[in-house]
């Protein structure tokens, strides 16, 4: 186990800069996330870490130990694939134990250990049977037993729940979460789902344009925003100028949401605002509205359902906010 | 120094390196030594080009070029008018005993073109079996011999490099571009005419080409049914080999002219294939189209006439190998009088033709798939040259070749004349186009994850080649063995040139028979050598087989 430090990390790819002089640290044992809209560099970063793309420039160390001179096949990492990667050639036993033959675990021991790998990911006496044989999620559960039973230092994740059905990466991820930290090895995991990168994380990497945009906790990039893009691609925002809240300020605002309510449903001291519903869209727990203030400006909100007000799009409301979570965006 | 290059380079760059050793000595080197006969005076100190003055100013080898270009043009229209209504029929109409007429349209794929021209000979030539039948019925046709009779067989030989992709195109036509174009109210017979026949062309063109090239190289063929006519490779042979002296510089000239006419073809095709191509992305099979019983049955007779008149010549030369000659003249009685000459004569070459196959398709596999892997997975510059080296022996005669073979291996640091090895390792030249293609195809399907899984789980990427590329390449690597072999098996243009006393093979037989008249081992040789050819396949198939049912 070790943590990952990358330092001042750059490509180019022709004109494009993937990655552009990225620092990070990702510490012992935390279960990290490069988070951004496809072309960012998130995949293009990972795949430094793995030894599948060099680096321009830059130098990237497990603990501290150099690695990003060494081949890939030396640097002592499980990936786990979008495309899951089993070899179809092989078992899932063969699959599994792939990796401790490699690294000339002995016959008498590998059975145990893949066996084991296998039970970590509910597959037990699933070892005999081939890959064409079983399902999306089952080849992913493979693929992923396949990386840990080599109890690699570091463990990279390639959007690998993109492929499964909704209900199912649900269940994977919280699945993924808890063996990586019954385990406690380093992982990385790409993915450009904010939802899914907020429930699995420790800290989030933001990725946009080959840099990082903010690193920090999910609740402190929800909550704090650091930059337009941030605050964009976490969620829904609203992003207001300051006078358009009659504010006085020369400053760009976020306001999430479900910072907003109607004004008889809001603390008395809240701020109010006078405008008409727009549109009604009743999304099952959440009922999004979009009123449309007197300036033009059309505010986004979201309610938890509320069975026993009727909203028609059309109507005149006044709606309140919380102004503790207004937050300011350079 | 191997420090300095990044680490996932350093496997492709050292099979690229061994790639480009293994062709340019054996094939960039001898090529430059043709090239540098035909352009070197007599002493070989100064360059001229005397030697291209020389020969182009002789009517004789103005009239070789003229007629070898000819001929393949017209063979080469001949196939096309032939095969894409063929495939037309193949693709959208029913067709009595389709699965049979597929599966009998890709033999003379394997079969030897040579053996054909023969058996038309015995047949149809001057002292042939139906000639003589028809002559005493009071009939009698125009000769065999010549233009005609050579571009008929090459239309019987080489039609399915044009039939096979062009079906392939007119299935993978989207059917809602045919609906589109008769909703916007076209007949269904224009819908085919201006809708339909744009989009296959592209293959119909590349199949063109390959006949066309298939013909400019082609050497047994026309040394069967030329007669006086000069021919290409015919005449670069003779010149080379050379009743009187031999003589490189001259047949040196028309091969380096036969090499550029190729790259030319090839060249001309690229640059116009590259603006028309239409892609389709059709997601079903188009349906048969609704045939009435008479147009039925005219594809259904049109199909399987072409297919059975292609394997007619190899049918008759199997069953005359069953019948007695004396010297050319056959006398129809049976007897395994062929058979048993040929058990005291071709013994040798039958297992010399067997072993040099084997040979072969070994060396093949080891120097092809490794570069059609490479130029498939590693995106740069070295990779595309290594490509196009790989390709050239495409476009290179087989008598070409192996003269240049002669003239660079007869002397110096690498001596292979006379010996076995020179035939293997041209065999091997000649056949990697094919194994660096159907590889690199292969290759393509792999995902290129499942390499980087094995890499990221601690094989190093030869390790990673050897246990998850090459088993998922084993039914393509095995089918390409099997074409190779029985390709070698029957190749005869490089051959001629360079076997040599007790390495004589099954092709060599057949040719000497031809020259000195022994007719009835010429007949029990070429049965040989459609065994040979035929069994691998066979058992291929049924392998093939049981492997999709099991």
């Amino acid at each position: 186990m070790a943590g990952i430090h990358v330092k001042g990390a750059s490509r180019t790819f022709g004109s494009v800069r993937a990655v552009d002089n990225v620092d990070l640290e990702v510490g012992e044992g935390e279960f990290f996330t490069l988070l951004g809209p496809s072309g960012c560099g998130k995949t293009t970063l990972l795949r430094m870490i793995a030894g599948f793309c060099e680096l321009d420039a830059g130098e990237i160390s497990f603990g501290d130990k150099r690695i990003d001179k060494l081949s890939a096949y030396r640097r002592d990492v499980g990936m786990v694939f979008q495309n899951y990667a089993v070899f179809p050639n092989l078992t899932v036993a063969g699959n599994v134990a792939y990796g401790l033959k490699a690294r000339r675990v002995p016959a008498a021991e590998i059975g145990a250990q893949v066996e084991a790998a296998l039970g970590m990911v509910q597959l037990a006496g699933y070892g005999e049977r081939w890959p064409h044989q079983l399902s999306g999620g089952q080849l992913q559960r493979v693929a992923i037993a396949r990386a840990l039973v080599i109890r690699p230092q570091v463990l990279l994740f390639d959007e690998p729940l993109s492929n499964l059905d909704a209900r199912l990466r649900v269940s994977m991820r919280a699945e993924i979460r808890q063996l990586q930290k019954s385990l406690g090895i380093t992982a990385v995991y790409v993915t450009h789902d904010q939802e899914e990168a907020m429930s699995v994380s420790d800290r989030i990497g933001l990725m946009n344009h080959g840099r990082l945009e903010q690193v920090g906790v999910p609740s402190e990039i929800y909550r704090q925003p650091a930059t337009r893009f941030a605050a964009e691609f976490m969620g829904t925002t609203n992003l207001l100028e300051a006078r358009q809240l009659g504010l006085a300020a020369p400053v760009t605002l976020s306001l999430r949401p479900e910072a907003l309510r109607l004004a008889e449903d809001a603390p008395p001291e809240w701020p109010q605002l006078a405008g008409t519903l727009a549109t009604v869209e009743m999304l099952g727990p959440l009922t999004r509205l979009d009123v449309a203030l007197a300036s033009g400006t059309v505010l986004r909100i979201a309610l938890l359902d509320v069975p026993q007000r009727a909203l028609q799009a059309g109507a005149a409301v006044t709606v309140a906010y919380d102004p503790a979570r207004l937050v300011i965006v350079p | 120094m191997t420090l300095s290059i990044p680490h996932q380079q350093r496997l492709p760059l050292l099979i690229a390196l061994l790639g480009f050793l293994f062709l340019g000595v054996f094939l960039l080197w001898p090529l430059a030594q043709v090239f540098s006969a035909s352009l070197l005076d007599s002493e070989g100190a100064h360059l001229t080009f005397a030697n291209y003055t020389r020969m182009l100013g002789r009517p004789y080898y103005r009239d070789a070029i003229v007629n070898t270009l000819s001929i393949g043009a017209g063979a080469t229209l001949l196939t096309t008018l032939l095969s894409v209504p063929f495939a037309f029929a193949l693709a959208r109409l029913p067709v009595a005993g389709k699965p049979a007429v597929q599966a009998l349209a890709s033999m003379p794929l394997v079969l030897p073109s040579f053996v054909s021209a023969y058996a038309i000979v015995l047949l149809l030539g001057n002292a042939g079996i139906v000639t003589r039948w028809l002559h005493d019925h009071g009939l009698a046709f125009g000769s065999i011999y010549g233009a005609g009779g050579i571009i008929l067989v090459y239309a019987l030989t080489l039609y399915p490099y044009v039939l096979l992709p062009t079906v392939a195109a007119f299935k993978a036509v989207d059917v809602s571009m045919e609906e589109a174009a008769q909703g916007l109210g076209s007949s269904p017979a224009r819908a085919v005419s201006s809708v339909i026949l744009p989009i296959v062309l592209p293959a119909i063109l590349a199949g063109a080409l390959l006949v066309f090239i298939e013909t400019l190289e082609n050497f047994g063929v026309p040394f069967v049914l030329a007669e006086d006519m000069p021919i290409f490779a015919v005449e670069a042979f003779k010149l080379f080999i050379g009743e009187t002296a031999a003589n490189p510089a001259s047949a040196g000239v028309l091969g380096v002219l036969l090499i550029l006419t190729t790259v030319l073809v090839l060249l001309v095709q690229r640059r116009f294939l590259s603006r028309r191509r239409f892609a389709t992305h059709a997601r079903r099979t188009p349906p048969l189209l609704q045939a009435g019983l008479g147009l039925r049955f005219a594809a259904t007779l049109y199909c399987w006439a072409i297919v059975l008149a292609a394997l007619v010549p190899f049918f008759a030369i199997v069953v005359l190998s069953f019948m007695e000659f004396r010297g050319p003249v056959l006398h129809d009685h049976f007897s395994f009088g062929n058979f048993a000459g040929f058990y005291d004569k071709a013994m040798r070459p039958l297992a010399n033709t067997l072993i040099f196959a084997s040979l072969a398709a070994f060396c093949v596999t080891l120097v092809g798939v490794p570069i059609g892997y490479v130029v498939t997975r590693w995106r740069s510059g070295t990779a595309t040259v290594l490509d196009v080296v790989a390709t050239l022996p495409f476009a290179v005669a087989g008598t070409v070749l192996a003269i240049g073979f002669v003239v660079s291996f007869n002397s110096g640091w690498l001596i292979l004349t006379g010996g076995p090895l020179i035939l293997v390792l041209a065999y091997t030249v000649r056949k990697v186009p094919f194994a660096v293609r159907s590889s690199s195809a292969i290759v393509h399907q792999i995902d290129v994850s499942l390499e980087e899984a094995s890499v990221s789980l601690g094989r190093s990427p030869l390790q990673t080649f050897l246990r998850i590329v090459v088993p998922l390449m084993v039914g393509g690597i095995l089918s390409g063995v099997v074409l190779t072999w029985v390709t070698v098996a029957s190749e005869l243009s490089a051959t001629v040139v360079l076997y040599s006393g007790n390495w004589r093979t099954l092709t060599v037989v057949m040719f000497q028979s031809l020259e000195g008249g022994g007719a009835g081992l010429a007949t029990a040789a070429a049965t040989a050598l459609i065994l040979v050819t035929l069994l691998p396949i066979a058992l291929l198939y049924r392998l093939v087989r049981r492997y999709e049912l099991g």
